[in-house]
């Protein structure tokens, strides 16, 4: 017959081509940590330390405004200092929870690059769904004091530890209730713990909750939560272990079953601060005000509405017409948002600060595995040119594991300061030679690196990795530059047999120091450990510190830590970021902490005022 | 020929299934040598436990060979317990309930998704079926509007001014890629001039048709150019191929008025691939609706696939890929069968 025009093979062919593409195609929804706009921010108070996914380039902060914010955050690592021991107290708190707040109505816009997955608690992991499940379960025994940064009661008004420091009482207030009228009970509490901690149930992060014995509701209003052994962030975790969810609605139903619980994609009966009107997968969700909300009643915004856009170019475009009254700005944006007139940038130092690193891999057989080498090549970059320039201002040095907004923070490690000098005689200490601008080994090879990064798309980190390439071009090192998508990424960090000398990286700091401990364990080679770092004193130093909780004991431990990896050189510590966020000027009542903005986002309240 | 159509469509339509069920398990196999799983979420994740990775993989199977994985995507995995030991086959949610196990492509169950946490896949493909034949019909619809003219008056005109510029701007236009259009014209138009939304298929609580259109009106035009421009080539071309034709010489030679000429005897002949061959052009707007959705963050099935894809979602993923496979069969089926009716001289052989 006369020729077809779509022949069935060529079908096949094509559907081959694209899912060859399809599997090339680098992840483009994920959010960017410093450009984040919802302001529930303030989750990262229990949370571990959370790898950044994609770093985008900054530009010009006004020194001035800096450094106001600097004091705040000094004066805040003052205050946590003075942390009380944890054993055998009682804490009450004589908190005013019930007077209604008088700034109520409006509408807040929010808009978000990726779409929440489900409002399950217990089965997502992405940041998109818990700031959804953020919106409509509230869970946090206690929470932290957006000044103090120190625990204080939340929906437990008194909690009490007992002398050994193994069991926690905590006592729930009483009139607080479900969106549908009925009590929050610590039988809410307790039943589930109990779901969430059946394997079968797929809580994906069911390790966290190995350190507890028994989690037991004594009485309608009394939660007793035991641990085996003395573990000095306990209290912080077990704060925000549990978000309950109404056994009165719950126990009905499948626990993960879609298809027959519809309280997983649409919750009915809530305890946030807002309840779910209605929400169209990757199109929008609409939040109204929940009356019964146990603190000071409704939120002053009487609606909340996420919509769904393409990208963060489209919504910071969405921001500056007034559609929405926040939105993402990439650093390369900043100073043309402080300029917008109908909006507010507001920017803090955050206590959870993001900090980013070149890894250097500890393995023998690797030109790093030598401490000589890892320190000339630490000497050889100018890390504070990196952060002026980079960063543009929005970051600030580190020289170690914890940034200066932490309390344990030790000014006194060797930082590494650019010393191109002070590179070739380390080097020279491992027994290579530097000629002709030329740095060889002793057969008089050149030494050639190879510097990974991850996700190819990061502005940042590839101005990081041509800017190291050039640096150590200097002292005759070559660096072979590979960039990689986010997922292959991954797979060659967390290689058994890795192929690379060194890697961008960065974590997310956390206000608790001991989290941090997972980064350097040698049972985490080679996920999370993927340096390979192994030093037992250090190890020994963390597991001390975690079991006293005397405040002056740990810092000294911690301080101590900072020395010893500081001195050992994994990493070539660059520098952590500022955050920031832009909202309408209409919106009021925003107030910037170590904390971030979202910490009182139900005080927040809407001036009308013609947008923009 | 009522029979022999009969038949032929028979052994296409075999042929076809052969070649998806070969397609299915190459794009299988793609998917799973891809770095990363459903589970990379958790490969950066200090909150997780190498056991807690284990546990997921293990409830998920996930931890079974590729052949078994796709052995329970084909065929289910519950009547893995009749073969000897097949038991340690089935995956952790399917021995613990149930009715967790998978039922199999072949028995018309499409999975549930791991991204979705557990909503069936099948679901969140149809919701989104919708927003994305919208598209790609008013697309196409604009395309051939504007196309076919264009290509007719350029072949008219030819070597004149107008066919000129026709055939610079389409050349012009082609050198750029739409997608990077579509986000220029968004941020003109949405941005500094609000003439149109900045995305979306809808104003949150409006959803009318005047506000449906509205939001319709830019990523249509924009997923049409590619369109136009091949439409209105292939028109011209036709069209010339058919203006050099003896019949249309006699046409002329015996006096017929010059728009008779054209109209009955060019025109007819020149439009006929496009009449048999439209629904494979819907086709193509459809695959090509990927980049426009994610443009326009218009929620159709091309969104969805960048989100399986980027989360290695096989079930999602591999859903799509079998109803998109579908969809093409029956687009070619159609044009083959089309083709016989309007063109007597198509034979089915076989």
């Amino acid at each position: 017959m006369k020729g077809y025009r779509y022949p069935a093979h060529w079908l096949m062919v094509i559907l081959v081509v694209f899912a060859l593409l399809a599997t090339q195609c680098a992840p483009s929804s994920t959010p960017t940590p410093e450009a984040q706009a919802t302001p529930t921010a303030a989750s990262t108070e229990t949370g571990a330390p959370v790898v950044e996914q994609q770093l985008t380039p900054t530009v010009a902060a006004t020194l001035e405004v800096s450094q106001q914010v600097i004091t705040q955050v000094v004066e805040e690592s003052e205050a946590a200092k003075a942390r009380e021991p944890q054993k055998g107290i009682t804490v009450v708190s004589d908190e005013d929870v019930t007077t209604p707040r008088t700034k109520r109505g409006g509408e807040y816009k929010d808009v978000a690059t990726s779409d929440a997955v489900s409002f399950h608690p217990y089965l997502t992991t992405d940041t998109a769904s818990s700031s959804y499940q953020g919106m409509v379960y509230t869970g946090g025994l206690l929470r932290l004091d957006e000044n103090t940064l120190q625990y204080i009661p939340n929906m437990a008004e008194q909690y009490s530890i007992s002398e050994d420091g193994l069991t926690f009482t905590f006592h729930l207030r009483k009139g607080m209730l479900w969106s549908d009228g009925q009590p929050i009970t610590a039988r809410d509490f307790e039943w589930t713990y109990q779901q969430v901690i059946n394997p079968a149930n797929e809580f994906p992060y069911l390790s966290q909750l190995e350190f507890i014995k028994s989690y037991k509701a004594l009485d309608d209003y009394t939660l007793e939560i035991k641990i085996d052994k003395v573990y000095c962030p306990s209290l912080g975790q077990m704060s925000g272990l549990i978000t309950p969810l109404p056994k009165h609605v719950w126990e009905k139903l499948p626990w993960n079953d879609p298809d027959k619980n519809p309280e997983m994609n649409k919750p009915s009966v809530v305890s946030g601060p807002y309840k779910l009107v209605e929400w169209k997968r990757d199109q929008y969700a609409v939040f109204e005000a929940n009356e019964n909300y146990w603190y000071h009643g409704a939120p002053n915004i009487s609606r909340y509405v996420i919509e769904i856009v393409p990208d963060q170019d489209v919504a910071y475009q969405k921001m500056k017409t007034g559609e929405s009254d926040t939105g993402p700005i990439t650093p390369d944006k900043l100073k043309e948002a402080r300029q917008l007139p109908n909006i507010t940038v507001y920017e803090w130092w955050p206590a959870a600060a993001l900090w980013s690193y070149i890894g250097l891999n500890m393995r023998s057989g690797f030109p790093t595995h030598d401490l000589h080498v890892r320190r000339g090549l630490s000497y050889a970059i100018d890390k504070d040119l990196l952060t002026q320039e980079v960063m543009q201002g929005q970051a600030k040095r580190l020289c170690s594991v914890y940034p200066e907004t932490s309390w344990v923070y030790n000014p006194d490690v060797p930082c590494y300061d650019y010393d191109p000098e002070k590179a070739i005689a380390e080097f020279q200490q491992a027994g290579y030679t530097f000629q002709d601008g030329k740095m060889v080994d002793q057969n008089g090879k050149q030494l050639r690196l190879k510097l990974l990064f991850g996700p190819n798309t990061s502005k940042t980190r590839e101005l990081i990795a041509v800017t190291v390439q050039d640096y150590l071009r200097r002292i005759g090192v070559e660096t072979d530059i590979q960039a990689m998508e986010w997922s292959a990424y991954l797979e060659a960090l967390h290689s058994n047999e890795p192929d690379w000398d060194m890697y961008i990286g960065a974590w997310q700091a956390t206000i608790e120091p001991h989290i941090m401990y997972t980064i350097w364990a040698e049972e985490n080679i080679p996920q999370l450990n993927s340096v390979a770092y192994i030093n037992k004193e250090v190890e020994k130093l963390f597991e001390e510190a975690g079991s006293n909780c005397d405040v002056e004991f740990r810092k000294e431990r911690y301080q101590k830590i900072q020395r010893i990896i500081a001195e050992d050189a994994p990493y070539i510590f660059l520098f952590y970021n500022k955050s920031w966020s832009g909202q309408n000027k209409r919106i009021k009542g925003i107030i910037p902490t170590a904390l971030g903005i979202g910490w009182n986002m139900e005080d927040w309240y809407i001036e009308e005022s013609p947008t923009p | 020929m009522r029979q022999a159509l009969t038949r032929y469509i028979i052994r296409r339509g075999l042929q076809s299934l052969f070649l998806v069920w070969i397609a299915t398990l190459i794009g299988f196999t793609i998917y799973q040598l891809a770095p990363g799983g459903p589970l990379q979420f958790l490969d950066d994740d200090p909150k997780r436990t190498a056991a807690d990775f284990e546990r997921l993989s293990a409830l998920y199977g996930l931890n079974r060979p590729i052949l078994v994985q796709y052995l329970a995507w084909l065929a289910g995995e519950d009547w893995f317990v009749l073969l000897p030991g097949g038991a340690a086959w089935q995956s952790g949610q399917c021995r613990a309930n149930p009715e967790r196990c998978g039922r199999g492509i072949l028995r018309l169950d499409f999975g549930r998704s791991f991204y979705f946490k557990g909503s069936n896949v099948i679901d969140l493909i149809a919701e989104r079926i919708p927003a994305t034949f919208m598209l790609g019909f008013s697309s196409l619809v604009i395309s051939v509007a504007v196309g076919i003219p264009s290509g007719i008056y350029a072949a008219l005109n030819r070597g004149k001014l107008p066919d000129h510029i026709i055939r610079v701007t389409t050349v012009l236009v082609n050198t750029v890629p739409e997608w990077w259009i579509g986000l220029l014209l968004l941020i003109i138009l949405g941005g500094y001039l609000r003439l149109v939304p900045l995305g979306g298929m809808e104003t949150i609580g409006d959803g009318s048709l005047l506000d449906r259109l509205h939001h319709l009106a830019l990523p249509a035009i924009v997923s049409a150019i590619s369109g136009w421009i091949s439409i209105s080539r292939i028109m011209r071309f036709e069209m010339l191929e058919v203006l050099n034709q003896d019949y249309v010489r006699t046409a002329r030679a015996k006096g017929l008025p010059e728009h008779l000429v054209i109209w009955r005897h060019v025109l007819r002949n020149a439009i006929l691939p496009f009449v048999t061959g439209l629904s494979g052009i819907f086709l193509i707007f459809l695959s090509g609706s990927i980049l426009f959705e994610l443009v326009f963050s218009w929620p159709g099935m091309g969104r969805l696939a960048v989100i399986a894809i980027n989360s290695r979602d096989y079930p999602v993923m591999m859903g799509l890929f079998v109803i998109s496979s579908f969809l093409g069969i029956i687009g070619v089926l159609m044009v083959d069968i089309l083709y016989g009716f309007v063109d007597p001289r198509v034979k089915y052989e076989l």
